[in-house]
């Protein structure tokens, strides 16, 4: 019987405080400012130097580079650039490495898809998502 | 079926749209089912904790629903959460053929979804979708509670809308 008054005691005591659970799909969801969600890349700012394809760790990433167009100019303009995001684990090892901060990473993490072929992001996807970024490493 | 609405006025036509609500036992089905999502856990990994995560006060998976289940035959969704290693593979066919119909199912996390980093692993399946047919994936390494909670209600849309249009969705 004292039982059933001490759980009742910890309802009622319980009832007045300010609700815990987050209202997330009614409202956005504020993530922590470390949290690393997609990625966001910049191919004016990216060199071709390919580290970030030599640092990852599940070989996500893919690059095509050309050389400039204007031949009085030295270095390499990017063609393609490709994250197969079904194996990317979000290490965030691709910001660390890229020399340029052409690489960083987003706080966007609603990407749930009816199809594989739709994780597949490529440099116009990625170039787009450009909100929530996160600032610096 | 077809009612005789042939002899009816303007103004009883109005008054009908206004207080019947007309639908299909299909769409009434899908709001029944999609309101009421109950998931067999499947954790694996550390994509688990964030499932636990998710149903527990902060996120609360129940406000939609979605009561986690243990046990195959009470469940209509199965949350494939974590690295399924070939081992583990013939159980999880066998739990999914012991859910009853209709049935979904999420591939939750990298691993799940395509190997994550396991991806050159020798022991590890590169993808769920070789043993059971998956609905929906949610990429992430763990996902987030609120990804996880962002991808059921992306289930419940898909149940809604096939019930609604009776066609297979790929792409919404």
């Amino acid at each position: 019987m004292l039982g059933l008054f001490k759980g009742l005691g910890v309802t009622l005591k319980t009832m007045t405080k300010k609700k815990v659970t987050y209202k997330y799909p009614n409202e956005p969801f504020k993530m922590p400012e470390r949290f690393r969600g997609i990625q966001y890349f910049d191919p004016e700012l990216c060199i071709v130097c390919n580290q970030c394809v030599r640092v990852c760790p599940t070989d996500c990433i893919t690059l095509t580079g050309r050389s400039h167009p204007d031949p009085s100019k030295r270095g390499k303009i990017i063609d393609t650039y490709d994250i197969n995001f079904e194996t990317c684990i979000l290490c965030d090892l691709c910001t660390e490495v890229c020399p340029t901060e052409a690489i960083l990473m987003t706080q966007n993490f609603e990407l749930a898809a009816y199809s594989r072929d739709e994780l597949y992001k490529d440099l116009k996807w990625l170039h787009e998502n450009d909100t929530n970024i996160r600032g610096g490493s | 079926m077809n009612l005789d609405l042939e002899g009816i006025t303007l103004q009883e036509q109005k008054e009908l749209e206004r207080n019947v609500l007309t639908t299909t036992v299909e769409q009434v089905k899908a709001w029944a089912r999609s309101n009421s999502v109950w998931p067999l856990t499947f954790g694996l990994a550390c994509c688990a904790i964030e499932m636990m995560g998710a149903a527990a006060p902060h996120y609360d998976l129940d406000r939609f629903g979605t009561i986690l289940r243990a046990s195959p035959r009470h469940a209509d969704l199965i949350i494939v959460a974590g690295t399924v290693t070939k081992k583990m593979a013939p159980h999880l066919r066998r739990l999914y053929d012991q859910m009853p119909e209709p049935k979904w199912v999420i591939s939750m996390g990298s691993c799940a979804t395509a190997g994550g980093p396991y991806v050159k692993s020798y022991s590890v399946v590169k993808g769920v979708d070789q043993i059971v047919p998956v609905d929906v994936y949610i990429p992430g390494c763990p996902p987030n509670p609120a990804a996880l909670i962002y991808g059921i209600n992306k289930l419940r849309e898909k149940i809604r809308y096939e019930a609604r249009t009776g066609k297979k969705v790929m792409n919404l």
